[in-house]
């Protein structure tokens, strides 16, 4: 019965609208009223769910994104995308995808490349004679690359819960963050063929040049935060602190597109952000405690494996779920409340933590692009001036492209965990 | 109703980036400190301890800025005055659910006043009471946003209702 109240109350919750957040905590504070437990065990769960070292660093990656996508890399990085990529058929859809992984190296927030890259590139693509709703469903979909490459806040998340080192889960999410963008430029390509998308000139080495040098300072954050992670000499935080405070002089004084008056309400916008997030893994360690102490993830575990115990299918319905949740569900809340049960169920056929928590993440990714609520979907939408549905038809190809994806990195586990096992040696 | 709101946000605003300039600060002397001599001990709890506070302050501002996700697919899609009608139950539960829990926040306080920090040394009350300051907050946050959509004055939605990170 009290198991029935925790889930009533939550899907009750979700429901009217409550932030999730609350919800959990609501939801925990109704099992233990109806226990006849003392309500002090959600502060003290709270409070020993928020004081980890592994989210210490999620502010300073927060800031450190913010403030270079207020310093003016958005069109550096477009520019040396199009040097690159720009001559291939497609050309600004496929600059489209390449600055979207360029960007994801520096903040790893979907939402603030597809607001960021979209605000550019949808306009320019619109002009250039590519159909709107195409060039939203390309934006959209390649943004999702951004929280693969590190950095990225849903894998220090996972990190946190699966108990794997920040580093690791960074490096892990490299290789699976290629693969898709790289999916996504063939992608992109088979439609502008199909379609008769134009493509530009070579624009030469000397442009190559200039604008590698141009994007230099934006593009030099991704190798100064994956360098620190691998050097061991700084921690994840320490990265993270160093590269907002980089982030600052490049913007500010390199760039010189960074108003010094601007940066107060960057940080205190990226504290509260980050508080959000905080008081999520708050309450999520409350409702978590009470799963644990219920036997949830066992009972989950063991009635899947008296089912099957083939490793082929576990995956798959682990996937199926993931994917059904985050259709509905925002990424971080859904992975702080699924990821230990299915965690078990997952060891339970001998799936690493490690590759479980990078195929968990870009499963979550999906349902950014998806309907209802795919929030870089809207984003995009909103930016080329069209409603949903023909967005959602345009995504669709990108949606295959994205499942393919994630079926291979689902049951190759070498795509996750080989460049991990290097830093092992 | 308006001013009151307003001040509200700008106290929270104000601890939220005094604690992430505490953590910042911290963790440079750490690095600093590593670097030119050795790293002093307290730099990491004090890190910690600010994060904490970053919450404390910063999860009433969030529910302001909609950095609290919540998913409004169903209440915002029905007819007439229930997305209004759903906003202010979602408010009116935040704040009985933050409200319920000073009392005990309070008493999770004073347990950490038998404990004191192993390297500054610090009354772990003073650490505990970030949870207090985060129910509080987060009580008054709902109070107002209530107030706010019973006197008109707020229609109960974040700023940003697409405020997420991911």
């Amino acid at each position: 019965m009290s198991l029935a109240i925790l889930g009533l109350t939550f899907v009750f919750g979700l429901v009217i609208g409550m932030p999730v957040a609350i919800t959990l905590g609501l939801s925990s504070m109704a099992y233990l009223l109806w226990q006849g437990m003392p309500l002090v065990v959600i502060p003290q769960k709270m409070y020993a769910g928020m004081d980890s070292f592994v989210l210490l660093c999620i502010p300073g990656f927060i800031l450190a994104g913010n403030l270079m996508n207020g310093g003016g890399i958005t069109g550096r990085i477009i520019r040396f995308a199009q040097a690159i990529v720009g001559w291939i058929r497609g050309g600004l859809a496929q600059t489209n995808v390449a600055s979207s992984m360029l960007f994801g190296g520096i903040s790893g927030t979907a939402v603030a490349d597809a607001a960021s890259i979209g605000g550019m590139m949808i306009p320019g693509m619109k002009r250039a004679g590519y159909p709107a709703d195409f060039s939203a469903a390309v934006t959209a979909a390649s943004s999702t690359v951004g929280p693969i490459i590190p950095p990225s806040v849903p894998m220090i998340i996972v990190g946190s819960l699966a108990g794997i080192s920040v580093g690791k889960m960074f490096i892990a999410g490299a290789l699976p963050g290629l693969l898709l963008g790289v999916a996504m430029m063939v992608t992109t390509y088979i439609i502008a063929r199909r379609r008769d998308f134009p493509r530009q000139p070579w624009q030469g080495w000397t442009e190559l040049g200039r604008a590698f040098l141009g994007a230099f300072w934006a593009l030099a954050m991704t190798g100064l935060i994956v360098g620190g992670m691998l050097s061991g000499y700084v921690t994840p935080t320490e990265t993270a602190i160093v590269a907002s405070i980089y982030a600052l002089v490049v913007g500010a004084f390199v760039y010189r597109e960074l108003p010094l008056t601007k940066v107060p309400s960057i940080v205190v916008d990226s504290a509260v952000s980050s508080a959000g997030i905080l008081a999520l893994v708050g309450t999520a360690n409350v409702f978590g405690w009470i799963l644990v102490s219920e036997q949830i993830p066992q009972m989950i575990a063991s009635a899947v494996l008296s089912v099957t115990d083939n490793k082929f299918l576990v995956i798959l319905l682990i996937n199926v779920v993931l994917l059904i949740v985050g259709m509905f569900m925002e990424t971080i809340a859904a992975l702080i409340i699924l990821f230990v049960p299915l965690m078990t169920l997952a060891q339970g056929v001998g799936i690493e933590p490690l590759h479980f928590a990078v195929f968990a993440v870009l499963n979550l990714m999906i349902g950014l692009t998806t309907p209802p609520v795919g929030v870089c979907m809207f984003v995009c939408a909103n930016i080329a001036r069209l409603p949903l549905a023909p967005v959602i038809r345009a995504l669709v190809p990108y949606l295959v492209t994205n499942i393919i994806v994630l079926l291979l990195v689902s049951y190759i586990p070498a795509i996750s965990t080989f460049l991990p096992s290097l830093m092992d040696k | 109703m308006e001013a009151l709101i307003r001040l509200l946000r700008m106290l929270m605003r104000i601890g939220t980036g005094l604690s992430f300039l505490i953590l910042i600060g911290a963790v440079t002397i750490q690095v600093v400190g590593r670097t030119f001599a050795g790293s002093p001990v307290w730099t990491e709890e004090l890190t910690r301890f600010a994060l904490l506070y970053l919450a404390g302050f910063g999860t009433g501002a969030a529910l302001f800025s909609g950095d609290l996700v919540n998913v409004d697919l169903v209440s915002e899609s029905l007819p007439g005055r229930w997305p209004w009608l759903m906003r202010l139950l979602s408010a009116t539960l935040v704040l009985i659910f933050a409200a319920l829990l000073i009392g005990s926040a309070w008493r999770f306080t004073s347990i950490g006043a038998m404990q004191t920090s192993p390297a500054m040394a610090l009354p772990m009350n003073y650490v505990h009471a970030s949870v207090l300051v985060l129910l509080t907050l987060l009580a008054a946050a709902a109070a107002l946003r209530v107030a706010g959509m019973v006197t008109g004055a707020s229609d109960g939605r974040p700023e940003n209702p697409l405020g997420e990170v991911e």
